[in-house]
């Protein structure tokens, strides 16, 4: 997990410097994603999360837990933000069984094996990014973006995205699609009950190689059981 | 792989507010010391092969053993796993006369043990303190009638890289109209040391309460290691009351 290696000085300053809170009197970010394929032609929509660091707000009691479902040997959806103190829900769909583990160091885990119809739930305490896999299935991947506030949003197939409630201030705005090359940012001044405008654009990658739970190559074909 | 590489520039902050500190994923059944159980449970429809090596050596008026505890372990849920041991003992044998005995080497015992997690399996939500309940029931394959229940309570206690262990053992072997009762308490500590090696100490010991005046009380260093899907423990049982050495390895692969 070398990769996962601190590179953005801007945004550690940023975890550590001023401390506000949500406030939904605050202003508000909005504007546009765009998706672009490495070679740069438009990918097609593409969810994508924007949201915004520096400063802590704990996680909303009342809401709803996440579901990242196991269908048709996809995770759907396979990207979810999440605020951190929250669980995600994970439901098999799939007549065939399913496994779902992380080697990520920001939160390691294996849920087991489960049938169709079966759920397992996690949470996630602390921020950080979870690459989650099955164990059984290699083609499938999801990623989890446990944030330190609840100011985050996922885009509308435009692109389109509004965080609501950002506390006035300097903040460095994100956005984040899997398989990115890399999140994009950029500064933002945010005025009180003020709209504050941001376009970001993303490159998309490559699907990177994992391992299963083991640390292993999969197997040729990779084994599925029924 | 390149992409994943740079991919993270704008979360790795957030993440490396989070990992100090984060306990690993809980993988397998394993125990991070030699001769006390530890606190993790297989994940549900995983199996593993354990096999438990162990070593009494040096109890006065005891053939010294080396025994053998090998089976698969089941996770029937995340939190209650099965599994199903044959077990082996190699007895010195004696030349002193006149009650000079050959080493013997034989089955013992083969049964059933059920480990129960009393809190989520998940690690990160489980909280710091982990009890686990034990019971193991097995057939006495020289003493036909007989029967040996085991039963362990467990309690864990996890914070950051220290792992402390509390085990509360007792055996009972039943026969017709008999019956012996141990007492196996024990403690231990272990600290991630590096990467997945874990180095700690442990004391151990097995004292008769009925039937009989057998005791014996060890103290020593242990180990834990993991290695993709092989993981080990091992202590080596420095004798203090009525016992020279009592090494034990363990080791787990998983499927």
């Amino acid at each position: 997990m070398g990769h996962r290696l601190l590179s953005g000085a801007a945004l550690a300053a940023s975890l550590v410097a001023p401390t506000a809170h949500g406030d939904p009197a605050g202003g508000r970010v909005t504007g546009t994603v765009t998706v672009v394929e490495a070679d740069g032609t438009a990918a097609p929509a593409i969810d994508a999360i924007v949201y915004v660091v520096g400063f802590p707000e704990p996680a909303d009691p009342k809401a709803v837990p996440a579901q990242i479902a196991q269908e048709g040997r996809h995770f759907v959806p396979d990207l979810v933000a999440v605020t951190a103190g929250e669980d995600i829900i994970f439901p098999n769909n799939d007549p065939f069984l399913h496994n779902v583990f992380s080697q990520s160091s920001a939160r390691k885990f294996d849920l087991g094996s489960f049938k169709k119809g079966d759920k397992k739930t996690a949470g996630f305490p602390d921020p950080g990014v979870i690459d989650v896999y099955c164990n059984i299935h290699p083609e499938m991947a999801a990623t989890i973006l446990v944030l330190p506030n609840r100011r985050h949003a996922r885009t509308s197939p435009a692109g389109a995205y509004t965080l609501e409630g950002v506390p006035p201030g300097e903040w460095t705005v994100f956005a984040y699609t899997r398989r990115a090359v890399k999140p994009v940012s950029a500064k933002v001044t945010v005025t009180a009950k003020a709209d504050t405008k941001l376009d970001l654009k993303l490159v998309r990658g490559a699907e990177p190689e994992h391992l299963n739970k083991f640390g292993e190559k999969y197997k040729a074909g990779g084994p599925t059981y029924k | 792989m390149f992409g994943a590489m740079v991919r993270v520039s704008g979360l790795v902050a957030v993440v490396a507010v989070g990992v100090a500190g984060a306990p690993g994923t809980a993988h397998a059944g394993r125990t991070d010391f030699g001769w006390l159980f530890g606190t993790e449970t297989m994940p549900e429809r995983s199996v593993e092969l354990q096999t438990w090596t162990y070593e009494e050596n040096g109890r006065p008026g005891v053939r010294d053993e080396t025994s053998l505890w090998w089976g698969p372990v089941i996770g029937i849920t995340d939190q209650l796993e099965l599994s199903l041991p044959i077990e082996a003992t190699w007895r010195a044998g004696s030349t002193a006369e006149p009650t000079a005995t050959p080493a013997t080497f034989a089955l013992t015992d083969y049964g059933v043990d059920l480990r129960y997690r009393l809190v989520r399996a998940d690690p990160v939500t489980a909280g710091p303190v982990v009890p686990l309940l034990r019971v193991a029931v097995k057939r006495d394959v020289d003493t036909r009638s007989a029967v040996v229940t085991e039963a362990d309570l467990i309690i864990g206690y996890q914070r950051g890289r220290l792992h402390a262990l509390l085990d509360a053992g007792v055996t009972g072997e039943f026969a017709s109209g008999e019956h012996d009762v141990f007492a196996r308490p024990g403690a231990g500590v272990s600290v991630q040391a590096i990467g997945d090696l874990r180095l700690g100490a442990e004391v151990f010991s097995e004292l008769q309460v009925s039937g009989g005046t057998y005791r014996w009380v060890a103290v020593g260093p242990d180990l834990a290691w993991t290695h993709g899907r092989f993981w080990l423990s091992a202590a080596f049982g420095i004798g203090i009351y009525h016992m020279e050495t009592a090494p034990r390895i363990t080791w787990g692969i998983a499927f």
